[in-house]
């Protein structure tokens, strides 16, 4: 049996062996995040079209882009709705219509879309997205 | 008793007969109380002490994760390892597999924890369920276990298991050739066997050893710590779809992007 999601537990593990540790069978990897690009962390607003709140990821379908660049579809990539409930996120509170600002890995094809890392709604909450998406290069929390 | 009257006692009984058929049928079972629940209690949700899909503060003190040593893989493994590398390597993938084609992980690696667990403690049986994939595993207590050629390869085996003391020891076999231990092969003599002791109300650790004369030099052990979560009610998990597939031109995983 062969599969991506190997390669990507591989290189999971090889990271994990960098760390003097390596844990295997644990993952629940649904792909590897070597598609998002978290190091280039860029900040979108947009308009959501869609909240699809599924297994195993949540998506945000919004209108938008970077500042200063034109407003396209994109695809923004979220935790599993379990990971999101026990860190404050509902499954109702984002509908479309709402705008949102997101710090996203942007997806190194280039496409419109990313994996999120923090979301600010429109009534001023910010939220991250959980372990495994990891760390906002960017904090939404003090800006206006 | 002359024949008229015997054949009219003999009619009414046919009919009280027949009347009572449909009440006997009716008769309610014998119900009663829950019988004994044996060994001690860890019935509840759990999960790692430090989870890991939870954002910690990177200024937070690092914490003492649950580790594993390296899997002892014998010659053999470690060839069938190389060549499935080399094969994955030259080749492109057509289908999606594992955690992107929505299949579950199976045992060991459902006992994670990545999500939470729920312990459920029955008579005769203790059943353990990971929130990931929904995935379920049945400890049939006191059972003898099944003989190899009987255990049909299932993803979380079959279990038996007994207490002793705080301690619930268990022995698994008949897992799928899909799962993989430590990411490597297995065979059908492949045994896990688990000490799941209760170190106090809310906590336990579950000492899991596997065992498998035809890939390992000799056994795997690792140690994986739980908590008690008492607010914690496990979501359900249905892995609907993740987007996922396959570009033909690459064998790289894509994101579907429109709605």
């Amino acid at each position: 049996m062969q599969s991506r999601e190997s390669t990507g537990r591989a290189a999971l593990m090889a990271v994990a062996a960098l760390v003097g540790m390596v844990w295997t069978g644990a993952a629940s990897a649904h792909h590897s995040f070597a598609m998002f690009d978290s190091d280039h962390q860029v900040k979108v607003t947009g308009t959501v079209t869609r909240f699809d709140w599924t297994n195993p990821h949540i998506y945000l379908f919004v209108t938008g882009g970077e500042a200063g660049k034109d407003a396209k579809p994109m695809l923004i990539e979220g935790a599993s709705p379990g990971i999101l409930n026990r860190i404050g996120w509902k499954f109702n509170m984002v509908k479309a219509g709402d705008k949102v600002t997101m710090v996203i890995a942007p997806l190194r094809s280039g496409e419109p879309g990313g994996l999120l890392k923090e979301i600010k709604l429109s009534d001023g909450r910010v939220f991250n997205n959980g372990g495994f998406a990891g760390p906002s290069q960017i904090s939404l929390k003090d800006e206006k | 008793m002359n024949a008229r009257i015997r054949g009219a006692v003999a009619a009414a009984c046919a009919a009280v007969t027949l009347a009572a058929l449909p009440a006997l049928a009716a008769a309610p079972a014998k119900v009663g109380p829950v019988p004994k629940v044996e060994g001690v209690f860890f019935s509840g949700t759990w999960e790692d002490p430090f989870p890991q899909e939870v954002l910690r503060d990177p200024n937070a003190p690092p914490v003492q994760r649950n580790t594993q040593p390296p899997v002892p893989f014998n010659d053999k493994a470690k060839a069938e390892m190389a060549a499935r590398r080399a094969k994955l390597a030259q080749s492109k993938p057509t289908e999606l597999q594992g955690g992107a084609a929505c299949m579950p992980g199976g045992f060991p690696g459902m006992m994670g924890p990545v999500f939470p667990l729920e312990v459920l403690q029955s008579p005769g049986q203790v059943t353990i369920v990971a929130e990931a994939f929904s995935q379920i595993r049945r400890i049939y207590l006191n059972e003898k276990q099944l003989a190899f050629e009987d255990a049909e390869p299932y993803f979380w085996g079959h279990s038996v298991g007994h207490w002793e003391g705080n301690t619930l020891v268990v022995n698994t076999i008949g897992l799928k050739d899909s799962i993989r231990i430590g990411g490597g092969p297995h065979s059908d003599k492949l045994q896990v066997n688990e000490r799941m002791t209760v170190t106090s109300p809310d906590t336990w650790e579950d000492q899991i050893t596997v065992i498998d004369p035809e890939y390992l030099t000799g056994p795997w052990t690792y140690t994986i710590k739980y908590v008690r979560r008492k607010d914690y009610k496990i979501n359900e998990y249905v892995c609907e779809d993740n987007r996922l597939y396959l570009d033909p031109a690459t064998g790289q995983q894509k994101l579907r992007l429109g709605e």
